[in-house]
């Protein structure tokens, strides 16, 4: 593949980070009635009924967003490309990376699957709807682990990147961010205990929080991608050699 | 000539003030961390507050089935080994390093005692069959200082590597900036627990 098409690939990957944010958003929090979320408190009969009501719109969002979680592959691919040539020879943090996005991927896909089979047959047993949307909501937040691993790999590529002081993947205060939005899942692990509270599932400490911060830490980095995709764009523009053989105009005309 | 004169004197004064400039301690990045994480904590803050309004009968009386020995013995605690770190950030400008281990060594044994009393005060609890799902006080009670813990036991680990770094004499003492990010977390650990313990402990 030549270089400019290797670039444009690199920058439609990372412009997949921001598409997989508005989507999820839309189709996983708006129109699947994630924002506000069920209760974990709420009762059996009242839960079926919640999906009974607004069947048609859980159904879509779902369905949709299984579809369009996959955004987040292309993004982690490139993050992962992007830090291997940070890392050289070794590029350990690049595949932790890659398999915490991988995985991110897989566990926000299985919770929304679970709740499209509560939303299958909503005139099942109440009991059964419960159990699938409490599988669901379980299955996404106590599960964050390697979403956590793969922003500290990233964080920690970055920060001990001395070869590019002058031109870093991402600024100090990013990779700091991205650590700190990272930490900030852990609390998520009390929704496997808590049923009312801010550390319940529809809590501010275990939902709210840590899903704004890692919408947050998407939308920073993948700015600061963006902006590296295009500054080595312009670089490939201005450089003298293309495919490393026939001079460029610029460098003619010099 | 004026003007020569005027700009001879904002060249006099910029030299004046290279001499006194300041720099932020640490790297900025972790003043961000810093600041994120007191949000974080603003956040439960509120949150207990708010909690404690609509149920102030349950909270008053959960309050009393603390121990505030325990609680004041923490933030002693607490306080030492933050006074131990900023000892060891002085004696490392002072190019001290044996000086500064052990001031770090006294850090980071004032972080395993606030472990260990925490444990002790954590068994004593869950012995009396008290655990988070007693009430929403204990709720809080074990939420706060657990996340708090965490904190704490973060914080060791990093006191443990700068420990490492001051024995094999790796800070620069003109501008020793691991050791400042870590003396920098390790007050917000400390004033986070300043916070917490009159909060849970003491307000009637």
């Amino acid at each position: 593949m030549d270089e400019k098409t290797s670039l444009r690939f690199q920058l439609i990957s990372a412009w997949c980070g921001p598409a997989f944010l508005v989507t999820f958003v839309l189709f996983w929090g708006v129109i699947g009635r994630n924002i506000p979320n069920p209760s974990p408190a709420l009762s059996a009969a009242d839960l079926a009924a919640r999906y009974s009501q607004h069947l048609g719109e859980i159904r879509l969002g779902f369905i949709v967003a299984l579809i369009t979680v996959v955004l987040y592959m292309p993004w982690c691919s490139y993050i992962s490309a992007r830090m291997a040539r940070i890392e050289g020879g070794y590029p350990v943090l690049a595949n932790l990376q890659l398999i915490g996005g991988a995985l991110t991927v897989a566990v926000v896909s299985f919770s929304c699957c679970f709740w499209a089979v509560a939303a299958f047959r909503p005139e099942r047993d109440p009991a059964l709807t419960q159990l699938l949307t409490d599988t669901g909501w379980l299955v996404i937040d106590l599960q964050y682990a390697c979403t956590t691993l793969q922003m500290v790999a990233l964080a920690l590529a970055v920060l001990a990147d001395r070869k590019n002081k002058a031109t870093p993947l991402m600024p100090n205060w990013a990779c700091y961010l991205t650590i700190f939005c990272a930490v900030s899942f852990f609390p998520a692990s009390l929704t496997g205990v808590l049923k009312t509270g801010p550390f319940a599932w529809n809590g501010v400490m275990s939902y709210y929080f840590p899903y704004f911060c890692w919408l947050c830490w998407e939308i920073t980095a993948s700015t600061f991608l963006i902006k590296d995709v295009r500054r080595r764009m312009r670089d490939f523009e201005s450089s003298p050699l293309v495919d490393g053989e026939a001079p460029r105009e610029a460098a003619l005309a010099s | 000539m004026a003007n020569a004169m005027g700009r001879l004197e904002i060249e006099a004064q910029f030299v004046a003030l290279g001499d006194v400039k300041r720099r932020l301690p640490g790297v900025d990045g972790v003043w961000v961390f810093v600041f994120a994480d007191m949000m974080v904590f603003a956040l439960l803050f509120g949150s207990f507050m708010l909690s404690r309004r609509q149920n102030p009968a349950v909270f008053e009386v959960s309050r009393h089935g603390l121990n505030p020995n325990f609680g004041g013995v923490n933030t002693l605690i607490l306080l030492t080994s933050s006074w131990c770190a900023a000892l060891a950030l002085n004696a490392v400008r002072k190019s001290r390093f044996v000086l500064a281990k052990r001031f770090i060594a006294g850090a980071l044994l004032c972080g395993f005692a606030f472990m260990v009393s925490k444990a002790i005060e954590y068994t004593e609890k869950l012995e009396d069959g008290v655990s988070l799902l007693t009430n929403d006080f204990f709720m809080y009670y074990f939420t706060l200082t657990g996340i708090h813990l965490v904190h704490v036991f973060a914080g060791t680990i990093v006191l443990l590597v700068l420990w490492f770094m001051a024995r094999s004499r790796s800070f620069d003492p003109e501008r020793p900036v691991v050791l400042e990010c870590g003396a920098i977390y390790w007050h917000m650990v400390d004033l986070l627990w300043i916070l917490l313990f009159p909060l849970l402990y003491l307000m009637r």
